[in-house]
């Protein structure tokens, strides 16, 4: 099997899996980074995005060999992007401002998908940091490829979400 | 010294891994209870020590077999356990779920009863903790207080935490019921689903004096959750585990002629493993396992069968089947006589096609399956003893031989209230065959095909007016395959021991409740078949409950007609509902919603509406409903393009009196949810079958609501004392579709007989 190195959450990774391999299950089994969700496997859901140089991609669909050499951050990461942001520590209390916001909103109901929910919104803020309403639901319901879905509806939650994280974020 | 039943007893200064308890030993996250039973692994529930730990720290550990299924009942559990202790909610952490580890098992569906045995275990302690403290501090029971966990009376005070301090507690807690089990004679082969009941009444508090119910307490795993960690039934991880991929037959009733081979020059450490019809690939590496089972799928050969109505032929299907009588509420006599002599009455037929949980991840289970016959299985399933006994059935082993690991996963919405469905069954045998724990993760098109479902349904309604145009009869007949269907079909592909199949219908049984008590006469019948192609060799489409099980589906055909008796009677669609009940409660949160969406009174249809064209035209509907003692009021607004029907839903108003509220803000979020789901039934879902097999595969083809879909949901409630505390947690998907079937009357004069109101049904009706 041929080995690629990554760069997940900042650090750097040698795995060795077929080419084909989607990125997901080399996150969740060869690098044990549980977060990312595997939904639907056909780029229909968004419960796999992570982001890759700083944009969403599908990890079901996405593979390994296409992300070599890319930055990946995954939900467990967020905190260490944060910090790097910001110039500050990263500390194991240091929370991204949508996990925090995703906290005070509660936004999850079974959860299942919001770690895609999550990934989407910090692609978001970080194009457009005072996203208006309508621009928050174009953004989860257009952006290519498909729409990110949520069986549970907390849809609603997460528009209020997005809103109090784009406040913490401006300060 | 006998308080209220159960005794409490001082044993000996009780030292066990450094931590001093009350009850049980071990500090949570705990291995097991102090009643756990190495042999059995099951607790005993007449013990205190296998509900509640009270730690020297002050914290304390609640257990319960119910689990979250994300309507934030352990945040309910919570804040109920830290209400009668009179501690700090924060303080009180749950374990759910796990058969080994909790005591009574039961439904996670309807947490009220499952709240009233940690409501009442914590009561009886607080009881028991009074007696201690009352002897400690030498004042009577009677002057004691409790606030924040310190008990306080005659001056003096003593917290919980130095009352226990180098004490066992040993309390009994009067139970009655018993845990899960198989029975044959069983309509749904499974029994005892509600499993121990706590009994007797230890003196709790009243709702009115309620600090830690009524808080927006936040739910205890949304931060790991937010935060990554592996919560979920499929981020289990067991050393030496094989990842499995099913390979489903090629049709819902084929067998298997013969299984693929592996080509082992590309996937080399990849195998298939057969057992009847069941077939899987199994990998140490999930993609290889994934890669392989593609590729044995394209070579495995199974036979033809074809036997499904195919889904555009449902209703014909269902109309052309021998239904059976499986329940009727009031009297049928006397409302036939009251049709008869009504000046007029207004009939209508209406339906809805086969619909699915159709959770975001698809079903997903690791067993581990021992040489002795021990079996450990992790599972989201939402009646963890329920799987147990059933996975003890078709793996012939005892019950006792068996442990559900509980673990989160993404919503079922009522596909495993029963205990089984999905890849548990799978999971088992595949381990039992090749000797190793074996993960089975199934994918989203294997479970949009071979999960369980909400069959369709057709209605027959008719209701009586009086000169006045006020419903003086109603009479409905309701048909629908039944929905109580609990085999796995991993099971039934293996040819194991199973539950017996479902050949004759027993409900579905009348599930509305009757909101409009001033009409007269009122009879109310359901008749039932079983599964489509049930004498097929899987069991063809197995019919399984959804949120809101029955009641969702005879409600719409209900509302739908009361929708048509108001506009008959040129009425406001609310005042006519008003007119016609006595329920207070009703009223009220009916005009509480109405005023918070802006409603003006007038009749359906619209003076705007129009049944063409291609600029849109809008309408206002209403939906009600009453549910495990609440009163819920959907308002819906929709804008339908006739030439193109496309029906957009601009916004909603959901309203809900649940009397007492637990958890505003989860209380909201269930009704923001719960009513987008609704929706998806409104203006998109529909299982689609072929002849042979379900062909809505993917969530292209299986519609549900996106972010755009549904509008931002408005909530309105208010916490009601005196009025008990009631379900909040599943029924607003039932409005939703009522508000806006409602809705598109008003806006276009055509009343849906059916949804989903998808464009080609919408164009059809208003061309017609
Ligand atoms: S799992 Fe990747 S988009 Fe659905
Ligand atoms: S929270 Fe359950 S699917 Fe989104």
């Amino acid at each position: 099997m041929p080995s690629y190195t990554l760069t997940v959450n900042g650090k750097s990774q040698t795995v060795n899996a077929a080419a084909d391999t989607p990125l997901i299950y080399v996150l969740r089994n060869d690098l044990n980074l549980t977060a990312t969700r595997l939904g639907c496997g056909l780029s229909q859901c968004g419960a796999c995005a992570v982001l890759a140089d700083g944009r969403e991609i599908r990890s079901c669909t996405t593979t390994v060999a296409r992300v070599a050499g890319k930055k990946i951050h995954t939900i467990e990461g967020l905190p260490g992007l944060w910090a790097a942001k910001t110039g500050k520590p990263l500390t194991p209390e240091t929370v991204h401002p949508v996990q925090q916001a995703w906290i005070d909103e509660q936004v999850p109901q079974c959860g299942y998908c919001q770690s895609g929910m999550m990934i989407a919104a910090v692609d978001l803020l970080d194009q457009n940091p005072k996203p208006s309403v309508q621009q928050i639901r174009a953004a989860f319901t257009n952006t290519p490829p498909s729409p990110h879905l949520c069986r549970c509806g907390t849809y609603t939650g997460i528009v209020a979400a997005v809103q109090r994280a784009s406040k913490a974020i401006a300060g | 010294m006998s308080i209220l039943g159960p005794t409490l007893t001082r044993r000996d200064f009780v030292k066990v891994g450094g931590v001093l308890v009350v009850s049980a030993s071990i500090p949570a996250p705990a291995k097991a209870a102090a009643g756990a039973d190495a042999a059995t692994h099951t607790l005993d529930a007449s013990k205190l020590a296998s509900w509640l730990e009270l730690h020297a720290d002050g914290s304390i550990v609640a257990r319960t077999g119910k689990t979250e299924t994300g309507t934030a009942s352990t945040a309910f559990y919570a804040q109920a356990v830290a209400e009668e202790l009179d501690v700090d909610p924060m303080k009180v952490s749950v374990i759910g779920g796990h058969t080994d580890e909790t005591p009574d098992g039961g439904y996670s569906a309807g947490f009220l009863g499952g709240v009233n045995n940690l409501k009442k275990v914590a009561a009886y302690t607080r009881q028991a903790l009074l007696g201690l403290a009352a002897e400690r501090l030498k004042v009577p029971v009677a002057s004691l207080t409790v606030a924040n966990g310190v008990v306080s009376g005659g001056g003096k005070s003593v917290s919980y935490a130095d009352l226990v301090k180098g004490q066992q507690l040993s309390l009994a807690i009067p139970v009655t019921g018993r845990l899960a089990r198989i029975d044959p004679k069983d309509p749904i082969g499974i029994t005892d689903l509600m499993g121990i009941i706590v009994t007797g009444e230890p003196p709790m508090k009243p709702t009115e004096k309620y600090k830690a119910v009524g808080l927006s307490h936040p739910r205890p795993t949304v931060a790991d959750i937010v935060m990554g960690k592996p919560v979920y039934s499929g981020d289990v991880k067991v050393p030496g585990m094989l990842h499995a991929r099913m390979v489903r037959p090629a049709t819902l009733g084929s067998t298997l002629i013969a299984a693929g081979k592996i080509d082992k020059a590309k996937f080399p450490t990849a195998e298939v493993v057969v057992q009847k019809n069941l077939v899987a690939v199994v990998s140490p590496n999930e993609w290889e396992a994934v890669s392989a089972a593609r590729a044995v799928a394209a070579v495995t050969k199974w036979t033809e069968w074809s036997g499904l109505p195919g889904s555009g032929n449902l209703t014909s299907n269902l109309r052309s089947q021998k239904f059976e009588d499986v329940g009727r509420r009031g009297d049928l006599g006397k409302a036939d006589a009251a049709l008869g002599k009504a000046a007029r009455t207004v009939a209508a037929t209406f339906e809805q096609p086969y619909v699915r949980h159709a959770p975001m991840g698809a079903f997903v289970a690791t067993a581990d399956v021992k040489a002795d016959g021990a079996i450990t299985l992790w599972s989201q399933s939402s009646q963890a003893q329920g799987a147990r006994a059933h996975i003890a059935h078709i793996m012939s082993v005892p019950v006792e031989k068996v442990v559900i690991r509980w673990a989160q996963g993404p919503g079922q919405y009522g596909r495993t209230t029963y205990g089984g469905d999905g890849a548990m069954a799978d999971a088992a045998i595949l381990s039992k065959l090749v000797g190793k724990p074996v993960r089975v993760q199934w994918t989203l098109t294997e479970d949009l095909a071979w999960s369980s479902t909400s069959p369709g349904w057709v209605a027959d309604v008719k209701i009586g007016l009086d000169a006045k145009n006020n419903m003086v009869a109603f009479k409905s007949d309701w048909y629908s395959p039944h929905e109580n269907d609990a085999r796995m079909i991993g099971a039934v592909l293996a040819g194991m021991p199973e539950i017996s199949p479902k050949t004759k219908p027993f409900y579905p049984a009348i599930s509305t409740v009757w909101a409009y008590d001033k009409v007269p006469a009122v009879v109310e019948s359901a008749f039932g078949v079983p599964n489509l192609a049930h004498d097929s060799a899987n069991g063809g489409l197995r019919g399984n409950i959804m949120r809101t099980p029955w009641q969702r589906q005879q409600n719409f055909a209900l509302e739908a007609a009361v929708e048509q008796a108001a506009s008959v009677a040129k009425a406001d669609p609310i005042e006519y509902r008003v007119r016609h009940t006595t329920d207070k409660r009703l009223i009220e949160i009916l005009n509480e919603t109405s005023q918070a969406a802006g409603w003006k009174s007038r009749p359906s249809p619209s003076p705007e509406a129009r049944k063409a064209g291609t600029t849109p035209v809008r309408g206002r509907g209403v939906g009600v409903v009453i549910r495990s003692g609440a009163q819920w009021v959907g308002i819906a607004e929709v804008e339908v393009t006739p030439d193109t029907g496309v029906v957009k839903v601009l916004s909603f108003t959901t309203g809900v009196d649940v009397g007492k509220v637990m958890n505003p803000r989860h209380l909201k979020s269930n009704m923001e949810g719960g009513t987008v789901m609704g929706l998806g039934e409104a203006l998109f879902e529909e299982v689609t079958f072929d002849q042979s097999k379900v062909t809505s595969t993917d969530w292209t083809k299986y519609r549900i609501p996106s972010m755009g879909d549904a509008p931002l949901v408005k909530t309105v409630f208010t916490s009601r004392d005196g009025r008990g505390i009631n379900g909040g947690g599943e029924a607003a998907n039932t409005v939703s579709a009522n508000a806006v079937a409602a809705a598109f009357f008003d806006a276009t004069g055509v009343q849906p007989k059916r949804i989903p109101l998808t464009p080609a049904y919408v164009k059809s009706i208003l061309m017609a």
